[in-house]
């Protein structure tokens, strides 16, 4: 994954367990300052690799860290220098999600070598959006769960994630939510 | 080819397309004019509620043929769309697009459903968008970068000081251990048992100055022996190497001048000068030409400008550099000793800079005269170690001839070691020296004031006062005496003066007396 991701791993553990715990995952890792550039894309192993470090130190499991990652890229996100970005994508959760794939034809066009994923909103009704999402990697799950929950909570509704369907090539994902106010 | 859109489709193209009849009234409209101009109602005459720009309304819906480029303003909200009219015989469509800029994106007043799907707009501000995201966040990344190099020094600096001082400690022990197996050889090297334990004891020191050697090199010292030198007999004795850096097709002629004038220096680091000057003059005639290395007793300023506040003329060794290569204009002239400054594709702009570094160390200058197509001289000035001999004396006496008798010659020496001060002073009173043995500065203060000393020998790292301050107070005080300083490390805050003689510890018993020797 390119090193923005890395980054937002960076400052989700600064935040929860504070600069030292990041800096002896780096140590442990072997891993500094440029493994966090940016533009550049990394091997998937790495990330991993430190998604793997962080859940230890947070004392959970991978699979909860990968979810809990997914809801804190939207808020890292939409607090950075993403945020113009992430306004302009969509008002609104379902126009938001469909939407992504235009996001993503951008930031291929900016890094190139991101292997980026497709979301197809393949029903829509009030307070439930069936999303396909299809992705050359595999075992991001939780972390999409994360990205649509935290979603959920930027629009500030409330709601559930599930995953609908494994298809041989795709994921089916079923958001049920009710708006705020 | 005919194609026909319904309202739906046109909107999924153009969300804020405009459908007007003949006589311009709004009969429909797409979802982002409803979205962000909620007054705006069909039926409404489009004249009434925007703003043409640059467009006279008559005359351009006089003539209702094939496309025109338009621009309107909403009058109220101001928004501004473009794009263009298509005219058929029920009217016009307006095929307009809201005006997308970072601003708009930024302040949340445009969303990416305001935008047709093949819109090309969208991609390209998102993508200046994302890259100046990119770029925000690599510029935090430099910063990090830069603070992270910034504490790598800092470490390497305090690790730095640390093996420094470890390495001085160290040095004066070895230099102890060395100066007192000396006195062994010297009072019973006939006895072949002692003299074989004595020699085992030097080389085991000897090795022991090696690792030393590795603590001072992560100190980064830098600071070479510094003692009087022949310069000629420096080049005479380099002339193979010398005239191998200038190459073959190049002709090089040496002619030495300054007989035996000597100047305290360090003597890698002059060889180092020439060596650098030498190919800058190569370098200037990739064609061949000439080359010449001279030397001289000059009377004259030491530098070549008198904004040193040096305006006395005095004698200096002048060793000049000239070839006959393609000379620099004044531009170049005027950068030519800036660091990292080349005219060279591949050169460093290192030399000269490091040339200009080691004559001002030396207490001398240097600098260049050059044209244009003629070719350029590089003078270096080097003070004489003696400065009392001057010019008119011809240069075989420059070596004072009138030296006093060795048994009256008075030495300070000044050691907080107590046993490498007795070893020493024991050393020079068997070559026949007087000396004053002193283990602090303020012992030394006290000396200066009952008698005249030929030379203070000194270490640097003491309490108390350092080595360097007690030799400018002796140099006040005594102005003909002459200074070595000797240390295992020398602190930054120990700036040495030019003139002032050095020899690293722990020293070589000869290497010393030679240098004591040659000093008085």
């Amino acid at each position: 994954m390119y090193g923005m991701i890395h980054r937002a791993v960076r400052q989700m553990v600064f935040d929860e367990l504070g600069e030292d715990a990041w800096l002896a995952l780096e140590h442990k890792l072997g891993i500094g300052p440029t493994e966090l550039l940016t533009g550049m894309v990394y091997d998937d192993a790495l990330t991993i690799a430190i998604i793997s470090e962080a859940s230890a130190r947070l004392n959970i499991s991978v699979d909860a860290c990968l979810f809990e990652f997914g809801r804190y890229w939207i808020k890292y996100a939409e607090r950075g220098s993403l945020a113009s970005i992430m306004n302009f994508t969509g008002q609104d959760l379902a126009s938001f999600i469909e939407n992504l794939d235009r996001l993503h034809l951008a930031v291929g066009a900016a890094m190139p070598g991101a292997r980026l994923p497709s979301f197809t909103t393949i029903s829509k009704a009030p307070g439930q959006l069936m999303v396909e999402y299809r992705s050359d990697r595999t075992g991001l799950e939780q972390f999409v769960l994360g990205l649509f929950d935290g979603l959920i909570t930027r629009f500030g509704a409330t709601g559930d994630v599930m995953i609908a369907e494994h298809k041989a090539d795709s994921i089916i994902f079923e958001l049920q939510y009710q708006d705020g106010s | 080819m005919l194609l026909t859109f319904t309202e739906q489709q046109l909107a999924s193209l153009l969300p804020a397309y405009l459908r007007l009849d003949s006589s311009l009234h709004i009969k429909a409209m797409g979802p982002s004019v409803v979205e962000h101009m909620p007054d705006i109602q069909i039926g409404m005459r489009c004249t009434d509620v925007f703003d043409f720009v640059h467009t006279d309304i008559e005359e351009f819906f006089d003539n209702t043929q094939g496309v025109k480029p338009i621009r309107l303003v909403s009058r109220c909200g101001r928004t501004h769309l473009f794009g263009a009219a298509v005219f058929d015989k029920t009217g016009c469509i307006l095929a307009v697009r809201h005006v997308l800029s970072e601003e708009s994106m930024n302040n949340g007043t445009l969303y990416m459903n305001d935008f047709g799907y093949a819109d090309p707009v969208v991609l390209s501000t998102m993508l200046i968008s994302l890259q100046r995201a990119m770029l925000e966040e690599s510029q935090a990344t430099a910063i990090e970068l830069a603070h992270e190099r910034e504490r790598s020094a800092s470490l390497l600096e305090r690790t730095g000081r640390v093996a420094g001082y470890m390495g001085h400690d160290f040095n004066n022990l070895l230099s102890i251990i060395r100066l007192n197996a000396d006195r062994l050889l010297r009072k019973f090297g006939h006895d072949e048992k002692i003299s074989n334990l004595a020699q085992i004891i030097r080389e085991t020191a000897a090795r022991g100055s090696n690792i030393t050697q590795s603590l001072m090199k992560l100190s980064q010292q830098q600071t070479d022996t510094l003692l009087p030198i022949v310069i000629d007999d420096l080049i005479r004795g380099n002339d193979t190497f010398l005239n191998s850096v200038v190459g073959s097709g190049i002709t090089f002629d040496i002619d030495l001048q300054a007989a035996n004038a000597e100047s305290v220096i360090s003597y890698n680091g002059l060889l180092n000068c020439i060596i650098n000057l030498l190919i800058n003059a190569r370098e200037a005639m990739p064609h061949g030409g000439l080359i010449s290395l001279s030397t001289s007793i000059t009377r004259g300023l030491a530098t070549s400008t008198s904004d040193s506040g040096d305006t006395e003329p005095s004698a200096y060794i002048a060793i000049c550099v000239a070839d006959s290569g393609s000379g620099m204009n004044e531009a170049l002239l005027s950068r030519a000793f800036e660091p990292l400054f080349s005219s060279k594709p591949k050169g460093t702009g290192l030399g000269l800079a490091s040339v200009r570094d080691f004559a001002k160390e030396m207490g001398g200058d240097v600098w260049l005269e050059s044209q244009v197509g003629e070719g350029t001289t590089v003078y270096l000035h080097l003070p004489l170690a003696n400065p009392s001999t001057e010019t008119q004396m011809a240069p075989e006496f420059v070596k004072s001839a009138d030296a006093p008798a060795i048994g009256t010659r008075h030495i300070l020496l000044v050691e907080d070691e107590p046993y490498a001060l007795e070893a020493l002073a024991e050393m020079l009173e068997a070559e026949g020296y007087a000396v004053t043995p002193c283990a602090s500065g303020e012992q030394a203060m006290h000396a200066l004031e009952q008698q005249a000393y030929h030379l203070l020998l000194t270490d640097i790292v003491m309490p108390g006062q350092p080595g360097t301050e007690i030799a400018r107070l002796a140099k006040l005080s005594q102005p003909s005496i002459k200074t070595i300083l000797m240390s295992g490390y020398v602190p930054d805050s120990a700036s040495l003066e030019p003139g002032w003689m050095f020899i690293r510890k722990p020293m070589d018993s000869d290497e010393l007396l030679r240098l004591v020797a040659s000093a008085v």
